[in-house]
Order: C-alpha cells, then structure tokens, then sequence
C-alpha cells in the first residue's frame, strides 16, 4: 500500500489530477456532484431491487423485469461513481490510503458489488428463481442493503475520520 | 433577522451538533436520504416521460414510489435543519445556499403542480398511451431541478 501511495504521487496522473482539481473552477463539487447522482443511480436499482426481494418496495413489479430493466443503471452508477472519485485519490493519495475510513469504505464496497452482481445475474438468467430460492435471496439482499447504506454512509465519513480514529 | 441566525448558533444542540460527530453523522444519512429520494423521484419522472418501465402504469409508480421519496425528504429535511443551525448565519448569506434554496422552493410547486393539477387525469393517461405534455414537462423539470438541488448543495462547502 505504501508502494502504492508513493507511486500515483510521483505519477503524470497525480500531476493532471492536482491540475484539474486546482485550476478547472467548479470542478470539485461539479465532480462530487456526478458522484452523488451516481450514488442515487446505485440505490435506485442496486438497493431498489434489494428491498423488492425483501418485499418492502415496489410489490406490483417483477423481480426478472426489474433486474434486467436496472442493471444498466446499476453498471452505469458504478461507472460513474469510479470515474468521478477516482480525481481525488489521485491528487491526494496519502490522504485516501492512510485513511481507516476509507479502507473501510472499500473493504465494504467489494463485497457490496459482488452481492449485487450475483443478484442481478441470478435474476436475469432464472425468472423463477426467487420463488425457488426465496430465504437465500432474502438473506443475499439484506447483506447486499446493509452493506450499501454502509458505504455509502463511510464515504462521508473519509473527512471525519479523525472523530473515529484520533489521532488520524 | 440577522440576530435570529445568530441565535440559533448559539443554541446548546447546534453547539453540541457543530462540535462533535453528530455533524458527519446528520451529513452522512443526509446523503443516504438523499439518494433514496432522487432514486424514487427519478424512477416516476422517467416513466412520465416514457423512457423507461413502460410495462407499469404511472398510479401503480406513484404509489409505490412516493412514500420512499416523501420519507426519505423529511429525513434529508431534518438532518440538513441540523447542519444549518450550526452555521445558520453564514448559510444565509452563501450564494450557493440561497440558490439551492431557491431551486427547492421550486422543485416544491412543481411537485404540487404534478400532484394536484397533472395526476387528476392520470386515468386517460394511466398506461399504453403517453402522458399530456403537462405532465412530460413537470417530470422533465424535475430532473433538471433536483440535479441543480444536489449540484448547489454540494457547492455550499466549498463557497468560503
């Protein structure tokens, strides 16, 4: 991780991140913006059809039509939350990796996406496959939900990390 | 009214909500609402719009998606009442913060318009057929407006 962190700081690609960050006005929230929108691409289809499995949203759609409805959404909030954030990390490596919060983050966010990969797959492929296998999508779709508020909630958190690790 | 910011900065919760974790914890479940809200409104605005879940008809949408996105805006509501009383005075007089205000106020009446004017005729309109462009205008200004909600807000961070 150390290698790592000193790599991207002596890269071209920490020198055009810095660049884009600090000259281009606007393109701080601008980015973050695209981010958050991501995040609400991701919950409205990730999260959507994890509290439709759960039978707490949606009743009147169908599992297989959600899913293959929603996975371009799912694909592309995943897209978009990666090529947004990514300018961050870049200018300020050392910030990111030495942050507790946002390992914590992205030790969450691997699990998160392949839970919901395997949901959307399951979905497409088998139409009857939440009736046959009713507990064990309940059970992937509870963790799948708890695990995106998760990230979701320890993304915010990167800038406070110092009220949960002191001293950062 | 100056006075009356000041004086809600200086309440013992915008303190305690200012000075502790209970300011990235309001923040972080204000993103959480956040995006549960634009994910439902999102869903309803596109098929008005007849992009996309053609197959369900717009009253089954609605309600089944509004009490998520009503729900989820009392607690963006709430949790953003909490940031603001920390530093209500500054927030007033932040560009970002008034527009972003601004653009609530009307993203608001456009929700009365839609609900209370558009929906009425949702029965000739309800499925297999598109909507009025009334209703197509609302859904679109939606969008548009709620983009510039979470644009503006996150803009007031960064206004110093």
């Amino acid at each position: 991780m150390e290698s790592l962190t000193s790599w991207i700081a002596n890269s071209a690609a920490n020198d055009l991140a810095l660049a884009l960050l600090s000259n281009v006005p606007g393109s701080p929230p601008i980015l973050q913006t695209i981010h958050l929108l991501s995040i609400v691409a991701i919950m409205a289809s990730a999260l959507m059809i994890d509290l439709r499995i759960l039978g707490l949203a949606v009743p009147s759609q169908d599992i297989h039509e959600m899913a293959g409805r929603l996975r371009f959404w799912a694909l592309g909030g995943v897209i978009g939350v990666f090529s947004s954030g990514i300018w961050f990390v870049l200018a300020r490596p050392n910030r990111y990796f030495n942050n507790p919060v946002f390992q914590i983050k992205f030790a969450l966010l691997l699990p998160a996406l392949l839970c919901s990969y395997w949901i959307f797959r399951m979905a497409v492929r088998n139409p009857n496959f939440f009736g046959t296998h009713l507990w064990r999508a309940r059970l992937l779709a509870t963790v799948s939900l708890l695990l995106w508020v998760a990230v979701v909630l320890a993304g915010r958190w990167i800038a406070y990390s110092e009220y949960l690790f002191w001293p950062a | 009214m100056s006075d009356f910011w000041l004086w809600l900065e200086m309440l013992p919760l915008a303190l305690e909500i200012g000075a502790t974790w209970w300011f990235p914890f309001m923040e972080s479940l204000h993103v959480l609402s956040l995006a549960i809200m634009l994910g439902a409104i999102v869903m309803l605005d596109l098929r008005v719009l007849g992009w996309a879940a053609l197959r369900y008809s717009v009253s089954s949408l609605n309600r089944e998606l509004v009490p998520w996105s009503a729900g989820a805006f009392l607690i963006a509501n709430i949790t953003g009442l909490a940031m603001f009383i920390t530093r209500a005075s500054n927030h007033v007089e932040n560009p970002a913060f008034q527009i972003k205000m601004l653009l609530l106020l009307l993203a608001g009446i456009n929700i009365g318009f839609f609900h209370f004017r558009v929906l009425r005729s949702v029965g000739a309109w309800d499925i297999q057929s598109p909507a009025p462009l009334a209703a197509r205008a609302a859904a679109a200004s939606s969008l548009l407006l709620w983009v510039g909600v979470t644009l503006a807000g996150r803009w007031i961070g960064h206004v110093i």
